[in-house]
């Protein structure tokens, strides 16, 4: 056997290893009733937040944590804790994605993405 | 409906634009064409001429589109959607080139535009016998690059996008009012530069980037004509100094990002996996391999196959990471990417037009390169009429894929001989494939929102530390191969001589970084560990003892082997600052250390088990609290347009327990009309590290600006003496009960009690007020008797004694602007921040060298 093979070898079994490891990963894109269904497990929730009900936080009791509803994809709504400081332009966020857990009836969420109406490239409206 | 004339419209920038931007499709095919016909026939020079003729051609018409583009954005011409979109009357001369490449159109733009000048310099320093073919393919690119500025419709399919679209040409604006009035434009104003992008960095990333992309299409070009040619070792030479541009600017334009993203943007570091930032960094692992594979080449023979592949890759990489980056596929998982403009199709056939076009190259058999070509037509022809979109698309790349390593089996030129273990070009190609390795891995994982959409899965993308933990590994043999592979000699080396060299280097490796990796990770972070941040830790200290030995070898063969001297030491400098660069991203990353976990004593009870997750401080204007090493104290807010800063002072401990102060810090909160809030971090650097702070929650408006001396609702305590009372702003305590009369006297004669509370409140800086409110009973009426601290803002009424219990009731009002100004913020030591910078400027001024004897050397062999 050439050492070219065992290389060959190598670079093959790392390409099975990573598909493997990434088919192995439980984090995936869920609604609320997923992650009701199955506790503990990490999850990605896609929805928008509930604009009619006032966000919570008060940094005086605790500077990373804030509290607010979220409708999901399915039109189901949960209270969402969030271990961060409230996002800034949370308010004119179309959509979030919400990375944490279930815990009761309450998911928990270590992180938080947003996607805004015109962060980068936005379809023209003039204002005059 | 009547048409409106409208007035002060300039249309005749449009159609020069517009003339260019046909014209420089036009030349670009010629170019391709004439280029075809002159590498047929052998040197034939009306071929040459002609073929040369429509590429300066096409170059004036590049230059030419762009020109046009300025000349509207300079003068304000708004009636065109991409000036209105990126720019406004206000907009600082500087920034009118940040205008130009903000939007997709202008940026493929620049990208052609760097192509056409690269082209130029192609075709006049090149050998004769390769311009030809490699001018073809590189036309054949800018025919691609033009097509994406064409915004012409060919039934109902978008091709490319106009950067002069008028505004009103805009199907969603058909109806918009102001489109009504004929002198629409007098009033118009364009939407400017997103501030956010307001910087210096706006000015030079993007234009360093895209010659970055550009510069990988030379090897590209050479590689995929030395398939064409049959020729497979000539082209190497000369595409070498090529290579080594590429990643010498490739690699500033990706650490210009980093450094960015560090400086301006609070994300609290300078590399986070995203996409764009990934589909940077691949073309670039990949281009590093190629350069390797190419140096081995040169001296030794050898490595065809993966001189080809990785030169074809890197450029293919690019390509690819612009489909992802610019199709809108990436979605949700990153925070930069462009939105969908419509050329999602466009782009995936721009990129498998490549793969396609360089399989028939690879395969050099009519009948096979007929049969592929037939098969690959029919598959489209299926695509396109049946759907099964998926399904075609990847048993299509799967019969590409083996029609390749068919091809390499049957038409390749191999090597008899097989290396030896210890030989330098044995480790070189190791090293060049653990490159190219790494980038698939990279490339892989950034491709999930890819496979989401082709198997109609929901896979989340991957995570940071997920990055981190498979390409920790790949790094420590990097840095190995790095270390050893130059004290090894081509073909043979003898095994004694090469320990007897690198020996020195292992020991002090081992021995240094023993000594900074057990204070760095053993004695305190190693215990508390759990389960798999053990293996982190251990992962680290093994590639900071790499890396120092990579430091260590490279700096000893540049001494010994070198003698030191500068000319021949660019790869061992280059290697140095790699080398540099990892650990200081080890360093700085493994050892952020969060300043702003919580100090403050009132708030640590309700915190919980949530405590240790603590990464920001809620700071009250005038409050001051320990933070890491420094008293930290927000001393107010000043707002300069739509920035609003945000002052912190940092002081020390002195000699005598005085608090000294160190340095100021002004995070900002740009409250940006069209983007929304934004925060960007200040960072004060050190030589050893660097303190960086961002503001992750303030209010926009001071609290003290709304003037209202109102009281809020008073609130009642009921409480003894010894008891306390919590003001926003201060602790009260009951201190004392007194009476104006005893017990006796109060029964002898019950016309007037006075029981007076004394009520010592102190505030957050341990100043000490007191308010005495009295409880007045006369002819058995309680008359209401308040007390005021005016300094505090508190009011008080005694109003209640309950003889049984024997406490009293107290109502607090508190003044509604009492709620005083606070922030909250997150701060971080990044220490030996400036070992990855040093780094950086090390491995570009290694690379520099190692072009300047690359072409020194180049021009001796032409002249002997």
């Amino acid at each position: 056997m050439k050492k070219i093979h065992i290389l060959g070898i190598v670079v093959i079994a790392v390409a099975i290893g990573v598909i493997i490891y990434t088919l192995g990963q439980n984090d995936s894109y869920a609604n609320f009733s997923e992650a009701l269904a199955n506790q503990d497990t990490e999850y990605h929730v896609v929805g928008k937040l509930d604009k009619t009900i006032p966000v919570q936080y008060d940094p005086k009791i605790n500077a990373d944590e804030c509290s607010f509803m979220v409708i999901d994809n399915k039109g189901l709504e949960k209270r969402v804790i969030l271990h961060k400081s409230v996002p800034q332009d949370f308010q004119k966020s179309e959509q979030i994605v919400l990375i944490g857990k279930m815990q009761g009836d309450e998911f928990h969420a270590n992180d938080i993405l947003m996607k805004c109406p015109s962060k980068y490239n936005d379809p023209v409206k003039p204002q005059i | 409906m009547e048409k409106i004339t409208y007035i002060g419209e300039h249309l005749w920038l449009g159609n020069l634009g517009n003339a260019f931007v046909v014209l420089s499709l036009i030349t670009a095919l010629a170019s391709t064409v004439a280029y075809f016909y002159y590498s047929k026939e052998t040197l034939t020079s009306e071929w040459k001429k002609f073929a040369g003729w429509c590429f300066t051609m096409h170059s004036f018409a590049v230059i030419g589109i762009a020109g046009t583009l300025f000349y509207g954005l300079f003068n304000h011409f708004y009636e065109y959607a991409y000036i209105h979109q990126h720019s406004n009357n206000s907009m600082p001369m500087q920034y009118i080139m940040s205008c130009f490449w903000e939007g997709q159109e202008g940026s493929f733009l620049l990208w052609t535009f760097w192509n056409v000048v690269l082209g130029n310099i192609l075709r006049k320093t090149i050998d004769a016998k390769w311009e030809a073919p490699t001018m073809v393919m590189f036309s054949l690119v800018q025919i691609f690059l033009a097509s994406m500025l064409l915004g012409v419709f060919i039934g109902d399919y978008k091709l490319g996008t106009n950067p002069f679209m008028l505004l009103r040409e805009n199907p969603e604006l058909a109806n918009a009012p102001f489109l009504q009035m004929p002198n629409y434009l007098a009033k118009l104003d364009g939407r400017g530069l997103n501030p956010l992008l307001m910087n210096y960095w706006m000015t030079i990333h993007p234009p360093t980037l895209f010659l970055g992309f550009a510069s990988t299409l030379v090897p590209f070009t050479f590689a995929i004509s030395g398939l064409w040619k049959r020729d497979f070792t000539s082209w190497q030479k000369p595409a070498l100094t090529w290579t080594y541009f590429s990643i010498a600017i490739l690699g500033t334009g990706i650490l210009m990002g980093g450094a960015w993203a560090y400086e301006a943007l609070s994300f609290n570091g300078f590399w986070a996996w995203d996409p764009v930032e990934n589909s940077s960094l691949v073309p670039w692992l990949v281009m590093v391999g190629a350069g390797h594979v190419m140096i081995i080449n040169k001296n030794k023979g050898g490595s065809l196959f993966m001189t080809h592949l990785l030169s074809i890759a890197s450029f293919m990489l690019v390509l690819y990471s612009t489909f992802l980056t610019r199709s809108g596929v990436l979605g949700t998982s990153s925070v930069h990417a462009f939105t969908d403009l419509g050329m999602q199709g466009q782009l995936v056939i721009y990129v498998l037009t490549f793969i396609f076009l360089c399989v028939i190259l690879l395969i050099h058999d009519k009948l096979l390169r007929v049969s592929y070509i037939m098969l690959s037509l029919v598959m489209l022809a299926f695509g396109v009429v049946y759907g099964y979109k998926t399904v075609v698309l990847l048993s299509w790349i799967a019969i590409s894929f083996i029609t390749t390593i068919y091809a390499y089996i049957k038409f390749f030129p191999k090597e008899e001989e097989e290396e030896s273990l210890y030989s330098r070009e044995f480790w070189m190609f190791v090293g060049s494939l653990v490159f190219l390795l790494s980038a698939l891995v990279i490339t892989y994982f950034t491709s999930i929102p890819v496979m989401n959409k082709l198997f109609n899965t929901e896979k989340a993308p991957i995570k940071i530390a997920d990055y981190n933990m498979w390409m920790i590994p790949f790094t420590i043999i990097i840095l190995i191969l790095v270390g050893i592979t130059q004290f090894f000699k081509y073909k043979k080396t003898d095994g004694k001589v090469f320990f007897k060299h690198i020996r020195i280097s292992i020991l002090l490796s081992v021995v240094f970084g023993l000594a900074c990796v057990i204070p760095l990770y053993f004695l305190r972070d190693y215990e508390v560990a759990k389960g798999n941040e053990k293996w982190t830790l251990i992962s680290y200290a093994i590639l900071f003892i790499v890396g120092l030995f990579a430091v260590f070898a490279n700096f000893e063969y540049w001494l010994r082997i070198l003698k030191g001297k500068i000319r021949h030491a660019g790869s061992s400098i280059a290697h140095i600052g790699f080398a540099f660069i990892l650990l200081g991203a080890l360093i700085s990353t493994s050892k952020r250390q969060t300043l702003s976990i919580n100090t403050s004593n009132k708030n640590v009870e309700s915190l919980g088990k949530s405590f240790s997750a603590q990464k920001s401080l809620l700071l009250t204007l005038g409050d001051t609290l320990p933070m890491g090493n420094y008293m930290v104290t927000y001393t107010g807010r000043e707002r300069k347009g739509i920035d609003v800063y945000f002052n912190t002072d940092y002081f020390t401990k002195g000699k005598n327990g005085q608090l000294e102060k160190a340095f100021s810090l002004t995070p900002m909160i740009q409250d940006n009309p069209r983007m929304g809030t934004a925060s960007n971090p200040d960072t004060k650097h050190f030589l050893s590290n660097d303190i960086y702070t961002h503001i992750a929650y303030g209010l926009l408006s001071d609290p003290k600006e709304i003037k209202n001396d109102a009281y809020k609702e008073p609130t009642n305590f009921v409480g003894h003496i010894g008891d306390t009372i919590f003001a926003d702003n201060a602790i009260i305590l009951i201190e004392n009960i007194t009476t104006n009369v005893n017990e006796e006297q109060f029964a002898k004669n019950d016309s007037l009690l006075e029981v007076t509370a004394v009520l010592k409140a102190t505030d957050i800086n341990g100043k000490v007020f007191y308010a005495k409110p009295k409880y007045i009973l006369k002819e058995n009426v309680v008359l209401p008797d308040n007390a005021e601290i005016n300094e505090l803002g508190l009011k008080f009424i005694f109003w209640k004694i309950n003889p049984n219990e024997g406490s009293i009731e107290i109502q607090m009002s508190e003044k509604v602007n009492n709620s005083k100004d606070f922030i909250v913020l997150e701060a971080y030591m990044f220490p030996f921040i400036n070992v990855l910078w040093l780094g950086c400027l090390i491995m570009v001024i290694g690379t520099v060298i190692a072009i300047i004897e690359r072409r020194r050397l180049n021009k001796l062999t032409t002249h002997h």
